[in-house]
């Protein structure tokens, strides 16, 4: 139960994560992305790469930061001029031609076999604590992250990027750089998805392409509108009841014992979609709306 | 290796196939002011449908894909009014992230229903006909008669009807449309019921042309986009027109890039249109 507990904790910190990284971008900016998977499997795959071809995992995480946040860049300063519906559709395409990349460039990627034996940190160190150590890892990183993201949304910076999310047109005539705003905000929040991905690889040491379904991304939205999009206690909590639907779920088949694999499953998605379009209906603003002038 | 035109004929099958929901995509765009991810799972739903009539109850095929249009119509006006009739007020990336909820809902009653397997009608199975040199199946044709017809009934209610005229009014401008004594509501119950059912006639389609099985639709959410945005979104003439394009773009394609990359493809036109010509090719502004 521990083990499992244990678990189930580290990969809360690795969604809890991602949902910060969207929140960055959404919740903060206004700008919308609906493959926050791409990010996440661009920093898994970078880092998993890079040290099991032997690169040190002082270098290999950075590494993995650094390529998430510049393909985050690099999609931002295409597609970020357009009208928001239009961009729903290109980040959910960009998401879904990168999995295709990583499914059939197997002389990079290796392909649908995934990469294996990728290298755990400190792993001799630890021992049977191993995963106890990562936890408190995982803990970590989602306790800097917090703790940097709510600084930057009190700061000058983060005001602007409020102000650019309530009427760009109003931040542009104060004279400030409407777009490279949105491009530095957008490659944040594709780095600390990347941190998820790099947090997620080590921690399973292994990954594949169909670990980065589009869905993951339609969790990661679920995660946040739950929560209250816009600030990052609410990104949290999200994460934790996304957790509790998704697990608590996972239960039923103890209760109906009749469900096959592929039905548990279906009726799961079934719960995270209608919970998803109830939100948006009942409770747009999430359990824990942001408060205005919350500063 | 078959010659390139046996990839532009069967190009345009699947563009005539990607019609269908691009121009249901298309005119609900503009109508309901928000791209309705769920579009391209209503194939899935009419493909279904289809089985239960004619591999459940032995159904003809024809009278089966009767009974799909009506079937996903009628899905397609419920999900309308459970879930985005009492968002009609928000901004429109809500409800698109809504109709994602939708897609994900519905693409799992299926799978809750008949499982991942892969699934066939019931139909005799026919050898292909060489024609000029192609290869053209009797399925085939079939499809690019049926698509005809849709798309000349959906175009010929749009034009000569007074729910079609007032549909393409509410569509360019609500508040005038309205004020002029349009029956905003109906208009918009018609056009998601006659979308859900354009789909999923495609659905049947896709389904005959290649299988059955809950990710169907889905996955041809991308090519869908890309011909109504190709086309420009609310021209059902510039979706028809999109829809072949991309067909055949993505089936030729696969003479220069595996066939795995077929979605990339309509990634990269949806990119080069919206950075070329935001307003695609039927132009006209939004």
């Amino acid at each position: 139960m521990i083990a499992y507990l244990t678990a189930i904790v580290t990969l809360v910190g690795v969604r809890a994560l991602l949902t910060l990284g969207l929140n960055v971008q959404w919740g903060m900016t206004g700008l919308v992305n609906l493959g926050a998977v791409a990010f996440f499997a661009v920093g898994a795959y970078t880092s998993a790469l890079l040290a099991v071809g032997g690169v040190s995992l002082v270098l290999a995480w950075p590494a993995g930061v650094a390529l998430a946040a510049a393909a985050g860049a690099s999609l931002a300063l295409v597609a970020l001029r357009l009208r928001e519906d239009y961009l729903a559709i290109v980040t959910l395409g960009f998401a879904e031609v990168l999995r295709l990349f990583l499914l059939n460039e197997a002389w990079l990627t290796r392909g649908a076999n995934g990469v294996t034996a990728i290298p755990r940190p400190l792993h001799a160190w630890f021992g049977g604590h191993y995963p106890a150590f990562y936890l408190l890892l995982v803990l970590a990183a989602v306790g800097l992250v917090y703790a940097a993201l709510e600084r930057l949304r009190r700061s000058p910076f983060g005001r602007v990027l409020r102000a650019i999310r309530e009427d760009e047109v109003v931040a542009a005539v104060a004279g400030k750089p409407v777009f490279r705003f949105k491009v530095q905000a957008f490659a944040l929040g594709a780095g600390v998805a990347g941190l998820a991905g790099i947090l997620f690889a080590h921690y399973l040491a292994y990954v594949e392409p169909n670990m980065f379904l589009p869905q993951e991304s339609l969790y990661v939205w679920l995660a946040l509108i739950l929560g209250g999009s816009g600030n990052n206690r609410g990104a949290l909590l999200g994460s934790l009841v996304l957790l509790g639907l998704l697990e608590g779920s996972r239960f039923a088949k103890d209760v109906i014992p009749f469900l096959s694999g592929v039905r548990l499953a279906a009726a799961q998605q079934m719960l995270v979609g209608v919970v998803l379009v109830t939100m948006m209906i009942r409770r747009p603003d999430g359990l824990l709306p942001e408060r205005p002038g919350s500063e | 290796m078959p010659p390139i035109a046996q990839y532009v004929f069967n190009g345009i099958v699947t563009g005539g196939i990607l019609a269908l929901p691009a121009v249901a995509f298309s005119l609900l765009w503009r109508l309901l002011r928000f791209p309705n991810f769920a579009v391209s799972t209503y194939l899935t739903v009419g493909a279904y449908a289809a089985l239960v009539l004619n591999a459940g109850a032995h159904a003809p095929l024809e009278l089966a894909w009767l009974g799909a249009l009506a079937a996903t119509g009628a899905v397609a006006l419920a999900v309308d009014r459970i879930a985005f009739r009492p968002m009609r007020d928000r901004r429109p990336f809500s409800l698109a992230i809504a109709s994602i909820g939708v897609a994900f809902v519905l693409e799992n009653v299926v799978r809750f229903v008949w499982g991942n397997d892969f699934r066939a009608y019931d139909v005799p199975v026919s050898r292909a006909a060489s024609v000029a040199g192609l290869r053209v199946g009797r399925e085939q044709l079939l499809i690019l008669g049926a698509a005809v017809v849709l798309m000349a009934l959906s175009q010929a209610f749009l034009r000569r009807t007074r729910l079609g005229v007032a549909m393409r009014a509410t569509a360019d401008n609500p508040l005038l449309a309205a004020v002029k004594g349009v029956p905003t509501d109906r208009v918009i119950a018609v056009a998601t019921f006659g979308g859900g059912a354009l789909a999923g006639g495609a659905g049947v389609f896709v389904g005959l042309d290649a299988s059955i099985d809950p990710l169907m639709g889905g996955g041809l959410i991308i090519s869908v986009f890309a011909a109504a945005i190709l086309g420009g979104i609310g021209s059902a003439p510039g979706a028809l027109a999109g829809a072949l394009i991309v067909g055949i773009v993505e089936e030729a394609g696969t003479l220069v890039v595996p066939p795995t990359y077929k979605t990339a493809i309509g990634f990269v036109i949806i990119l080069a249109v919206l950075l070329v010509r935001p307003t695609g090719l039927a132009g006209s502004r939004s």
